[in-house]
């Protein structure tokens, strides 16, 4: 089969549909990774224009351009929308858009789970857009503390567009943090092991895993929030035995991490791009990995820091600020390995090479300040002041736009397969670097001389008016700046002419397929041997195309790839993908009736919208049916290896295995909340005590345990016989002993609206129950399947991901209970 | 610690600038590493953070309220757009928006809120420690001299956050006995 | 996979014992145990003092267990990743719960 044949061939099969329409049924990484990063380069320029206006209120006294209720809503739009519908899409649009080809594969882990993140976070982002656009957009600051936010003191819809919007849109985030994490350590090329992956990879893979601890206790918190609001069940209202710190305890266990969730992809295109610009290898590759590691974790030691002034032991916030400054350490470790990579090789003055420098002088800058604020006695002056809003801009647009604007021009030639005609660039970044400092450095200033953050407007005796005046006019630069990068990549998509393949002779696989690249990326897997194998073998792009490596074989018309054994790239089984569907913009349109149900109050909907998302959801997995036993398939190279379904540890086992990472860090987060109240909130104990009731506690212990042997029983049934109904059946009536035995908790609880003990065990078992609905639901699946002879002794690999679920179930199961009845038995 | 900064600044931008200089580089990866990673990487960084946190930890310690027989109690709660003060020496007695203290001695200020969370802040006192409803926090502040001393609220609280002030006026010991017995001035 | 979890072990026991140590030292101030004392030193010190001498033996032992031929990676580049990582959940944990043995405890 010539090269020319074999390109055709692959490409009708996983071409999207033609025109317009395809972008509602593609579930292709290239394509959604292209939405994803447009959806967030507008939101960006949502976010930036807001950024305009506070900064037009801001440049003179008693500016009378906006009140205070215009204002409040500006300035906490501007903060919502750059971290969670701008930084973060853009590095899982970046990361979807690039991984499979920086990996050596054809695709992420599930494609059409891609599709869905993709359309949760389109339209949550629409329930924000219209939030602004109708002026009734969340107005209580960014982080959102109650009790301004709660019932009470926001009774308007504002702050619940705020909460329901983002939990939808964090669907998105969590999706697409289990596809990575799958994905860079399965989906890789065939001898790529762990040393001689990307490191992009190890930045985006330390990313979602950050993102998976990392983003629950803030979707906890707004779901606590949102129930306080909208069934007023306290949890954080000090009367009836609720804490506001809880939440901030909440939100910056997330507000923390995020910050390096952010940092970090932008780290990983420094440590990309750099050696590429400097003609060299990254200086200390191992060092660096190790330093993303320790980096991740150290952030989730930070939280408090931003708490550093709410009445904290002196004790308690050391550890915080002996943690804040020791996370400096591996970032310094960072920066000094990337400037030791421009020592070791010859930097060029390329476009992605000034922003890297931008990044640099501006990030350090940022970092200095923040080891500042890490200093107890100076934060306790500096805090909600514009010197912290400086700072964090420092960090933020220092670490993650300079950065990501270097990426754009970095990749632009494979995005499009053109050189840029017009010189537009150089004087944009100009414009950024001189703006951007105008701006902040002023603003670093005037919180110094004491401006509070979020003040709508100032007197002209506090002596601030040329500052904030010299920090509009640069705020307006960096705008023109950021505008006319804008309209360089647009122009060059349509005039630039058409550029050679690899432009940078860069060295990561990426490089070795067409620009822009076709569907399905590579016509042929590359085997590697080396961390740069385009650099180690020029002509392995033309190789590959010949069918050179594994799978060259289109000729089954499926959607092929193969995964590796994690730590040596061992190739160890071949996975076939779904094909082009609607289902994941119809899956988000249901979950987003379901959260515009809660959001209007229309509950009679809510039920509906739940029953929509489980029968799409069974369609969606019913649709990976195999029904027969295909045996090991001919990978290309003389190898054979079996299908994912004939597999005990299928791509579906991993996911969930993630997936149920973040649903623990969430279940701890409200663990954690549980004794926090107890030991922190004013008015507990609670006035009375759930009644300890052996026969429930007996039935869901039972249930849970039952639950789970049922599982093994089935698998083992499976096995043997190539039946497993008896087990399954057995692990369904654990289930609903199990659900019983919660839901009997949660009707039991003495007033969920009187007490925060008593809403706090009402949510504990809610989401007990919910977990047993999600298990019984696989259960009943799974039976279905066995008795339509889906299964098999071979086709067995459903079993496991069901027996992973209910073993969760069962932990779950039995912490609630024990922990709601432990007080009452020690009272 | 500005100049500190500035220097570190410096030596940063110094080093890349070197970066840019015509050379032929030795391909000494192994000293490399050394040099950059495990030298300035981790030595350098821990050396000055280690400092500065030790600095940081000694003058937190040292401003921790220690009790005295000097210092006097005063209580501020703080409500949407206003702070109320009361007076340990004067039971019953609560001024709207101004707090009066003694100079010269040590006053511990015990926060509170009754609505939502607030900030109690006299930058030329002290650093800010937060009203938090539910809980009581106490911040320890001494004016030097008599005079008057503005009070912000640094915390966001709704629409009427600019306007939300307060005023400390600090009197001499004539002036403060003559406050406790009720002639206010 | 377990090459992953040799990776990420030391950090990880650097979170659980900051976290823990951290929770017991709220849940200590909280219920008021920093004024029980025992000859002139106070109880919750102790316990937090054995805490963090815990959490450092613990992080000490893992250098050798990671860089061990039974224990550790057979991969080189894991090897070393791992027992770097295992200095820095030490240093970590030196650095960062140092507070025990210096700070006053509920002030």
């Amino acid at each position: 089969m010539s090269a020319l044949r074999r390109h055709r061939r692959l490409t009708a099969i996983w071409a999207s549909e033609p025109g317009w329409k395809g972008w509602f049924s593609t579930v292709n990484h290239t394509d959604v990774g292209r939405m994803f990063l447009a959806t967030s380069f507008f939101f960006f320029l949502v976010g930036g224009i807001l950024a305009m206006l506070i900064r037009a209120q801001l440049a003179t006294p008693h500016s009378a351009f906006a009140g205070p209720e215009v204002y409040n809503q500006l300035f906490t739009m501007h903060g919502t929308i750059m971290m969670f519908l701008f930084a973060i899409p853009t590095f899982e649009g970046l990361a979807i858009y690039l991984l499979p080809k920086m990996l050596g594969t054809r695709d992420l882990a599930y494609p059409r789970l891609t599709a869905y993140g993709y359309w949760c976070y389109f339209f949550g982002g629409g329930m924000l857009l219209f939030s602004l656009l109708a002026g009734i957009a969340p107005d209580g600051g960014w982080f959102m503390y109650p009790p301004l936010t709660g019932p009470i003191y926001s009774p308007g819809i504002n702050t619940d567009f705020w909460l329901i919007g983002i939990t939808f849109v964090e669907i998105s985030a969590i999706c697409a943090a289990v596809e990575f994490c799958v994905s860079i350590l399965r989906y890789r090329a065939p001898g790529m092991s762990l040393d001689k992956m990307p490191i992009f990879a190890w930045y985006a893979l330390v990313t979602s895993l950050m993102i998976l601890t990392g983003f629950p206790p803030l979707i906890l918190g707004s779901v606590l929030l949102e129930v306080e609001r909208a069934f007023g069940l306290p949890f954080f209202q000090a009367e009836l035995g609720g804490d506001s710190l809880l939440w901030q305890h909440l939100f910056w266990l997330f507000g923390h991490p995020e910050v390096y969730i952010i940092f970090l992809p932008a780290a990983g295109v420094i440590s990309t791009v750099i050696p590429v610009m400097c003609r060299t290898t990254l200086l200390g590759y191992g060092w660096v990995v190790a330093a993303a590691v320790a980096l991740a974790f150290l952030s989730f030691g930070l939280w408090v820091h931003h708490m550093f002034t709410t009445g904290i032991p002196h004790m308690g916030l050391a550890f915080f600020s002996a943690a804040s400054t020791l996370v400096a350490v591996p970032t310094g470790v960072q920066v000094f390995a990337w400037i030791g990579t421009m020592w070791k090789g010859r930097p060029e003055l390329h476009l992605p090479m000034l922003h890297i420098l931008g990044f640099f002088v501006t990030f350090v800058m940022g970092g200095l300040t923040g080891v500042m604020v890490a200093i107890v006695p100076f934060d306790w002056q500096a805090h909600d002041t514009a010197f912290v809003t400086a700072h964090l801009h420092y960090v933020l647009f220092g670490g993650f736009v300079f950065p990501i604007l270097a990426a754009i021009y970095y990749w632009l030639p494979l995005f499009t397969g053109r050189t840029r005609f017009f010189k537009l660039g150089e004087l944009a970044f100009g414009l950024i670097f001189v703006g951007f400092h105008g701006t902040f450095l002023a603003m670093h200033w005037v919180g110094l001389l004491g401006q509070r953050r979020r003040i709508e407007t100032y007197d002209a005796e506090a002596g601030w008016t040329t500052i904030n005046l010299v920090s509009s006019v640069s705020s307006f630069v960096l705008a023109i700046g950021l505008a006319m990068v804008l309209l360089d990549v647009l122009l060059h998509f349509v005039v630039a002419v058409r550029g050679r393949r690899n432009p940078w002779h860069a060295g990561s696989l990426e490089w070795a397929m067409p620009a822009p690249p076709p569907a399905y990326n590579f016509a042929s897997l590359p085997v590697v041997e080396t961390r740069d194998p385009v650099s180690s073998d020029p002509h392995l792009a033309v190789r590959l195309a010949r069918g050179e490596g594994w799978l060259a074989d289109p000729a089954l018309d499926r959607r092929e790839t193969l995964t590796v054994e994690p730590s040596s790239g061992t190739p160890e089984y071949m996975v076939i993908y779904p094909g082009n569907t609607r289902l994941p913009i119809v899956f988000a349109a249901i979950t987003g009736l379901f959260f515009l149900s809660l959001l209007i109050k229309v509950y009679w909907l809510t039920p509906i919208a739940l029953a929509g998302i489980a029968t799409v959801g069974w369609r969606w997995v019913w649709s990976l049916a195999q029904p027969v036993d295909l045996g090991p398939q001919e990978a290309g190279r003389g190898e054979r290896l079996p299908v994912s379904g004939e597999t005990d540890r299928a791509p579906g086992w991993w996911g969930s295995a993630f997936l149920l990472a973040a649903d623990a860090t969430f279940f701890g987060s409200l663990l954690f909340g549980y004794a926090f109240l107890w030991t922190v909130a004013p008015g507990w104990p609670p006035p009375e005590l759930l009644e300890p009731s052996l026969l429930e506690l007996g039935v869901g212990l039972a249930g849970a345990l039952v639950a789970s042997i049922g599982m093994r029983i089935a698998i083992r049934g499976n096995r043997s016989r190539g039946t497993g109904v008896a087990g399954l059946a057995v692990a369904l009536t654990g289930t609903a002993a199990a659900a019983l035995a919660v839901a009997s908790l949660m009707i039991r609880v003495p007033a969920p609206a009187g007490h925060a003990y008593d809403a706090t065990l009402f949510v504990l078992g809610g989401y007990a129950l919910f977990h047993a609905a999600l298990a019984g639901l696989m259960q009943t699946f799974l039976i279905v399947r066995v008795r339509r002879g889906f299964t098999s002794p071979a086709r067995r690999a459903e079993f496991p991901i069901v027996c992973l679920w209910a073993d969760y179930l069962a932990l779950v199961t039995i912490l609630v209970l024990v922990v709601a009845h432990l007080p009452g038995w020690l009272a | 610690m500005f100049a500190g900064a500035t220097l570190i600044l410096a030596f940063v931008l110094v080093l890349l600038a070197l970066a840019f200089r015509p050379r032929s580089v030795p391909p000494d990866e192994r000293g490399q590493t050394r040099f950059w990673i495990i030298g300035l990487g981790l030595g350098f960084s821990m050396t000055i953070l280690a400092a500065l946190l030790a600095y940081g930890l000694t003058v937190g310690e040292r401003l921790l309220p220690r009790d005295s027989a000097e210092t006097v109690a005063v209580r501020a709660v703080a409500e949407r757009w206003s702070w109320s003060f009361g007076y340990e020496e004067l039971p019953g007695h609560v001024t709207e928006n101004v707090l009066h203290i003694p100079a010269g001695r040590p006053v511990d200020v015990a926060i509170t809120s009754v609505d939502v969370v607030h900030s109690f802040w006299v930058p030329r006192l002290a650093g800010k420690l937060d009203a938090i409803p539910g809980h009581v926090n106490v911040l320890r502040i001494e004016a030097d001299a008599p005079g008057t001393y503005d009070g912000l609220t640094a915390e966001f609280n709704g629409e009427g956050y600019e306007e939300h002030e307060f005023l400390v006026i600090a009197h001499d010991e004539a002036d403060w006995q003559a406050f406790l017995r009720g002639e206010a001035p | 996979m377990t090459d992953v979890l040799r990776i990420l072990v030391a950090p990880l026991v650097w979170l659980a014992a900051f976290s823990g140590v951290y929770g017991l030292h709220g849940v200590g101030c909280a219920f008021g145990w920093a004024d029980v004392e025992l000859l002139s030193i106070s109880l919750f010190r102790v316990a937090l003092l054995a805490a963090w001498g815990a959490a450092v033996l613990l992080q000490l032992s893992l250098i050798p267990t990671l860089g061990s031929n039974r224990f550790g990676s057979a991969a080189p580049f894991v090897r070393r990743t791992s027992v770097a990582l295992a200095w820095v959940g030490l240093v970590a944990t030196l650095w960062t719960l140092l507070p025990v043995a210096v700070m006053s405890a509920c002030d």
